[in-house]
């Protein structure tokens, strides 16, 4: 059985650092929901509030309904996979898994078999006699997980587990997490600074920022229509305009930049004058055959070639921009037409109102 | 060969006199114990015997000394292990200042000679009534060697991961038995090598216990009253089977360790190699 978790009106203070402040959240039951935030942001001390090692200053949190102050840790239907996994050294891998049900008092052969069961459900069958330091990176995750699940908690927390392994297995182990969730059904609250494990996991993910929430919402929303400047910033990449809005018409916006006069979308209706950003994904910035601003192109810019990063599936192609300052980035897919793009070429790029969106610049 | 520079030579002529003045005294020791001159000396050889080591097992004063000094010696790793795990608990838990001002409490009596420990003990328990004896010998001894043991459990516990007591937490376990079953086996190599070397230094103890032990004699005690009413290679017999003891000891630790390492190492090997087809399998899901 799984439940519910809700945040309401956290704050934790350390002295005079607000690590967390003022954060509510309900986090549905079954869910798979991801906090994502640089680290320092609040999001493992929000953890260590859910698992019951810290108290929150200010607000309460509550499982399935139920305030859960003054539970320790040990009292909460909580169970949470450390990020270096904190497995017991000096257990076999059987009696880590069964070390909750052991605490509870259950049987010894009910413990083997459950360690066996669970074993079977991590895909390592053969390893229940085996001693931790026998186990290779990938096998310690799987035994950290069955470990968790063993006490058949209502709520699984993930602290960055996967942040250890390496590449091809981090990804591997991020289906193999969400074929978990989905098997067993129960909420997992993922914390991590990998864009993309928030991203490819998820149900929802929570964008944190200086211990606040600064977006909530499905993976394709907080890429697509990024609710601030800092969580475009952080979630993938973006070319950023900074200027002044000159005019305001039909949910788009003038501005006035160092590139020129460039048009995009305002979903949030910032008024003339306020000083914005524009942010262009690199993969919505196109070549262009035509030579200038037409009004179905109207956000055109010449540039030449700085470099060219070729990653396989596409090339990421550096523009150089004037004054030294950061180059553009765009995205040209490998789809054949990736021809000549090395030297001096100048090209002639641009991106459409609607790929490019107006936010208030950081700060204001 | 690479030629032996100026420096090279100076280090090995060093290393052949350390181990000569560490060695050699052992070395006179023991051979001395075959030689039948009353005197426990190498010249003159008056002939190979072993009859020194007869004359010691048919001592009774001997025999008293060792029970004595085992019992001694077995009572102090129970008093001091315990409060010296205690301690190192306590002072890991404790914040700056506290944690300065207790250390130098518990280290202080490190610092103190042998002898001023002696005579503070048995003066502080006379005022309260208690006498001198191997009562007073094992209190007088726990009170520097349980600073040997903080120190060595505090090392220890300084390395601990806490996240695994917040794991055992975080799976249900109360406080005890997070003790029970994360730190104690945690801390069980830093309590057995305590244990051993609280035994040892109450074995060899002489100064604290000269003042403590009342009437009681303990081996030292005895082989330092032998030092002056004569000594007799009868000592040196003793000396030949604790240090045969203590090679044996050591050779045994040493050849079970090495066991134990190359177990885990093969082990480990054989876990990466298993982990080879978790790898090829995501290769073939990509596709």
């Amino acid at each position: 059985m799984s439940r519910d978790v809700s945040l309401d009106r956290v704050t934790m203070r350390f002295a005079s650092y607000v690590a967390v402040n003022n954060v509510s959240l309900d986090i549905k039951a079954g869910e798979f929901f991801s906090f994502l935030g640089p680290s320092g942001c609040g999001k493992t001390t929000i953890l260590r509030m859910i698992s019951g090692f810290m108290n929150p200053t200010e607000g309460r949190i509550l499982i399935g309904g139920e305030d859960m102050k003054g539970n320790g840790p040990n009292k909460r239907p909580t169970a949470l996979i450390f990020q270096n996994l904190a497995l017991f050294p000096m257990m076999s891998v059987a009696d880590n898994i069964a070390f909750g049900l052991e605490m509870r008092g259950v049987d010894k052969s009910v413990r083997r078999r459950r360690a066996e069961e669970l074993l079977e459900l991590v895909a390592l069958p053969d390893a229940a006699d085996k001693r931790i330091d026998e186990l290779s990176g990938g096998m310690k995750q799987r035994v950290a997980i069955a470990r968790a699940l063993a006490v058949e908690p209502q709520v699984m927390l993930l602290d960055e587990p996967l942040s250890a392994l390496d590449l091809k297995l981090r990804q591997h182990m991020r289906a193999e997490l969400r074929a978990i969730q989905r098997r067993t059904g129960l909420t997992f609250i993922y914390i991590t600074h990998d864009q993309g494990e928030a991203l490819t996991m998820s149900d929802r993910v929570g964008v944190m920022s200086r211990g606040q929430l600064e977006q909530v919402g499905p993976p394709s929303e907080i890429y697509n229509e990024p609710a601030t400047a800092f969580v475009a910033g952080f979630v993938g990449e973006n070319n950023v305009f900074t200027g002044r809005i000159t005019e305001v018409a039909g949910g788009q916006a003038v501005v006035e930049t160092g590139d020129g006069r460039l048009i995009g979308r305002n979903p949030r209706g910032i008024r003339v004058g306020t000083q914005v950003v524009m942010l262009v994904r690199p993969e919505r910035l196109k070549p262009l055959a035509v030579a200038g601003p037409t009004p179905e192109n109207p956000n055109v810019l010449s540039r030449s070639v700085d470099h060219v990063d070729f990653e396989g599936a596409f090339a990421n192609v550096h523009l150089k921009q004037p004054d030294g300052a950061k180059p553009l980035s765009m995205h040209i897919s490998n789809d054949g037409s990736l021809t000549d793009l090395v030297g001096d070429r100048v090209f002639t790029v641009g991106f459409a109102p609607q790929d490019a969106l107006v936010l208030a610049a950081n700060g204001a | 060969m690479r030629k032996l520079t100026g420096s090279d030579i100076l280090i090995r002529a060093y290393l052949v006199l350390f181990f000569f003045f560490l060695l050699a005294p052992l070395g006179v020791m023991v051979i001395a114990t075959f030689n039948s001159s009353r005197f426990p000396t190498v010249t003159p050889w008056l002939g190979t015997t072993t009859k020194w080591f007869d004359a010691l097992f048919n001592d009774p004063q001997m025999w008293e000394g060792l029970v004595n000094s085992l019992i001694v010696g077995v009572a102090v790793v129970l008093v001091s292990v315990p409060l010296g795990t205690a301690a190192a608990m306590v002072l890991d838990n404790l914040h700056r200042q506290a944690r300065t001002f207790v250390y130098a409490v518990m280290v202080s009596p490190l610092l103190t000679p042998g002898v001023i420990i002696g005579i503070s003990t048995l003066v502080f328990w006379d005022r309260l009534g208690v006498k001198g004896g191997l009562h007073l010998a094992v209190i007088g001894q726990s009170s520097f060697i349980t600073a040997y043991i903080m120190l060595m459990v505090l090392a220890r516990l300084q390395r601990l991961d806490r996240s695994q007591e917040e794991a055992a937490l975080d799976l249900g376990a109360s406080h005890p038995q997070v003790f029970r079953k994360i730190l104690l086996p945690y801390l069980r190599s830093s309590l057995v090598a305590g244990g051993v070397l609280a035994f040892f230094q109450s074995f060899e103890n002489y100064n604290t216990t000269l003042f403590t032990r009342g009437t009681d004699i303990t081996l030292t005690i005895y082989i330092a009253s032998k030092v002056r009413t004569g000594l007799t290679p009868a000592v040196n017999a003793l000396g030949v089977i604790l240090i045969a003891l203590t090679i044996v000891g050591a050779v045994g630790y040493e050849i079970m360790r090495r066991r134990e390492v190359a177990r885990a190492a093969a082990a480990r090997r054989q876990a990466e190699l298993e982990e080879i087809p978790a790898n090829a399998l995501v290769i073939a899901d990509a596709h």
